[in-house]
């Protein structure tokens, strides 16, 4: 399947799980899209699938806790200023499993995109913004090189008998890497100034004509959205 | 007919002091090519991005004099304006790659130059055979090895065929026969050539023209033949290999590697049933073609790696220089940076950089330092750290002839305190700082991959 049906059918996916209301109708679409990324190579996909659980999950702990929702309490709790009661009620669980499904699919969604489809031809097919594309593929590429480059200054330490062990000494690489992503862009945007980025009167590479299976995954897509909105 | 011309240009970057070029004025003729000399700082980085005309439009700062690419003055013609006369390959492939497939990213460069899209591939698929990868062309660029991505940056320049060819020490991650070929291809497409080299043996018999920077003036302006004449009398380090200064052997063996085998895939051993023994007092070069198990072998001396089978036994402390001289900016000075290592020393800290060349820069931020200059700050905080074993991968890459030198000097002299493993693809500095050298080969089995070892004492 091309680059840009399937990018359609992941983008159908994200809205039908932010437009459905049952939880494991949500629920479902995530784990439809956590098959997907199993099929990248275990070692590119596990940033990924960690990163969204994470999140997830805290999502779920944090949102019973802010919200005030429902009226069967499970668990009550002191007050807390600007925050205010600290119960835990059956809607506001419902609520954040709800919530906690729609940033997994959104988050797996984002991790079949980085992981599965070729950025190249999503550029190449994209008939406008194309700044855009290139900006979110090119940002696509900051999980695996900071992890290259963290596991790089991890070794670089090991090899001078320095151990990073304990949140403080690895919190510690969080502001070299960031300077270096940013070195990093800047020489990526010097390079491309200098192959003619930006220049006007652009042309763009052949594409080849749409399959049949391309066809079908953008009437799938357009399907999904729909019964997103009315049956999920 | 001059393809460019540079007319008394100065260059100061932004925030600096002093000015990176100095009143440099050049004539560059069509089908020359100019191998540019100097050492690290010397400016022969901002002559090339000022021929491109990245400076000043890219970078910013005091810019003086003129720069005229093929009629166009470089002050009023942007960048992207002079792609399809100049093209530039720069040192790091990795930071140059903008798409995530090598025929996209050949394609690149032309889609930006307006080519007319039936036209776009074949003139890629044309780049990349005249670099010898058309079979690349379908690969994602994550995948190839650091050769081929640097292959991969000249085809992207190649395919805009340009007037101006310019190269910003495009060899420096490859190994000898990948940097000869590599340089022969890029003389032979006939295109005017600006080219910077630290490893200058094999582009002086290519150059037909030799410019030699120094502080960022231009000190010599000649002929090929000529500048080796003024090298050897001048800037000897440049030009003549330094004889090694044998020294004595210890006996106590300080690492010892028995039966070893590791890979990272099954069934693709990298490393199979390897002995070597690593004494105190002597310094062991090891080399091969990239690929070929070196740094492997590098990290399971030092420890960093575990073997799948086999012994690895060591005495006293071990310590790893990494090839990227990227992974030793964790702190924001020179001297913090290297005191990493010894928990904080600053006074041996400032030591370890004065033995290295760099103790004005102490108080330097690690990412203000030219690229040899870092891999020199990667030396001292690994050097600082006083290991019984010490192991350096590519200690010279970047780093200037008369450094070069310095280095091997520096590593004889403290060799007898240790047992000192180089990996490098620099056949000269290995001749000059090693009293033996082992070198790695590919094996036979394209499926297995498998390393041969072949060892030879030096003359």
């Amino acid at each position: 399947m091309r680059s840009g049906p399937a990018l359609a059918l992941l983008a159908a996916a994200v809205t039908a799980a932010l437009l459905a209301h049952h939880t494991a109708s949500v629920a479902a679409i995530a784990l439809v899209l956590g098959v997907v990324c199993l099929r990248a190579p275990r070692a590119r996909r596990w940033p990924y699938l960690v990163g969204t659980a994470v999140s997830a999950v805290t999502l779920f702990v944090v949102t019973p806790f802010v919200e005030t929702l429902g009226s069967h309490p499970l668990w009550s709790g002191p007050i807390i200023p600007v925050i205010g009661p600290l119960d835990v009620t059956r809607e506001e669980l419902a609520s954040a499993a709800l919530n906690a499904s729609r940033l997994a699919a959104v988050g797996l969604a984002f991790a079949a995109y980085a992981l599965l489809v070729d950025h190249d031809r999503v550029l190449a097919a994209a008939a406008f913004a194309r700044r855009s594309v290139l900006a979110v593929a090119l940002a696509t590429r900051i999980v695996p090189t900071l992890e290259r480059d963290a596991a790089g200054l991890v070794e670089s330490l090991r090899g001078r008998g320095v151990e990073v062990e304990g949140i403080r000494r690895r919190a510690a690489l969080v502001s070299p890497l960031l300077a270096g992503s940013l070195e990093r862009g800047l020489n990526l945007a010097e390079a491309m100034e200098a192959r003619g980025y930006g220049r006007p009167g652009r042309t763009r590479t052949r594409r080849p004509g749409w399959s049949l299976a391309d066809e079908c995954a953008l009437v799938a897509a357009a399907l999904l959205v729909a019964v997103g909105a009315i049956w999920l | 007919m001059a393809v460019a011309e540079v007319d008394g240009l100065t260059f100061t970057y932004p925030g600096a002091d002093e000015p990176a070029v100095r009143d440099v004025s050049l004539s560059i003729e069509t089908g020359e090519v100019i191998l540019l000399l100097g050492a690290s700082g010397s400016g022969k980085s901002t002559l090339l991005r000022a021929l491109a005309g990245l400076v000043p439009h890219f970078h910013g700062g005091r810019f003086s004099g003129r720069v005229r690419v093929s009629g166009r003055d470089t002050r009023t013609c942007r960048p992207a304006d002079l792609v399809g006369t100049v093209a530039s390959v720069f040192q790091d492939p990795e930071d140059q790659v903008v798409l995530t497939r090598v025929l996209a990213e050949v394609s690149f460069g032309l889609e930006n130059l307006g080519v007319a899209p039936p036209w776009i591939v074949p003139r890629a698929v044309r780049a990349l055979g005249r670099v010898g990868i058309a079979q690349l062309s379908e690969r994602p660029v994550a995948e190839l090895s650091g050769g081929e991505l640097q292959r991969v940056c000249l085809a992207s320049a190649l395919a805009l065929e340009p007037e101006l060819l310019l190269l910003d020490e495009p060899t420096s991650q490859l190994d000898p026969d990948g940097a000869e070929g590599f340089l022969e291809q890029a003389v032979e497409l006939g295109t005017t050539v600006v080219l910077s080299e630290q490893r200058p043996e094999r582009a002086l018999r290519l150059a037909s023209r030799v410019v030699f920077l120094e502080n960022g003036r231009v000190l010599l302006d000649a002929p090929a033949d000529e500048a080796c004449a003024w090298l050897a009398r001048r800037r000897p380090a440049w030009i003549v290999r330094a004889e090694p200064p044998h020294e004595v052997r210890g006996a106590e063996v300080v690492c010892s590697l028995r039966e070893v085998s590791f890979s990272y895939e099954r069934a693709r051993p990298v490393l199979e049933h390897f002995n070597f023994d690593l004494r105190r007092g002597e310094v062991v070069a090891l080399r091969g073609p990239n690929g070929s198990g070196k740094t492997t072998a590098a990290k399971l001396v030092a420890g960093l790696m575990t073997p799948d089978s086999g012994v690895v036994e060591r005495s006293g402390r071990a310590a790893l220089l990494l090839q990227d001289p990227g992974r030793y900016v964790t702190r924001d000075r020179a001297e913090a940076e290297v005191a990493v290592g010894i928990g904080g020393d600053r006074v041996r800290a400032r030591d370890a950089l004065a033995a290295i060349g760099l103790a004005h820069k102490a108080a330097s931020h690690p990412r203000d330092l030219s690229s040899g200059e870092r891999e020199r700050l990667a030396l001292a905080a690994v050097l600082a750290t006083q290991p019984d074993v010490v192991v350096l991968d590519e200690p010279t890459r970047g780093v200037d002839p008369e450094r070069k030198r310095a280095l091997a000097a520096q590593l004889r002299m403290e060799a007898p305190s240790r047992g000192t493993l180089v990996i490098t693809h620099d056949v000269s500095f290995a001749r000059a700082v090693a009293d033996r050298i082992v070198t790695f080969q590919k094996g036979s089995d394209p499926v297995k991959g498998l390393t041969l070892v072949r060892e030879e004492a030096v003359a």
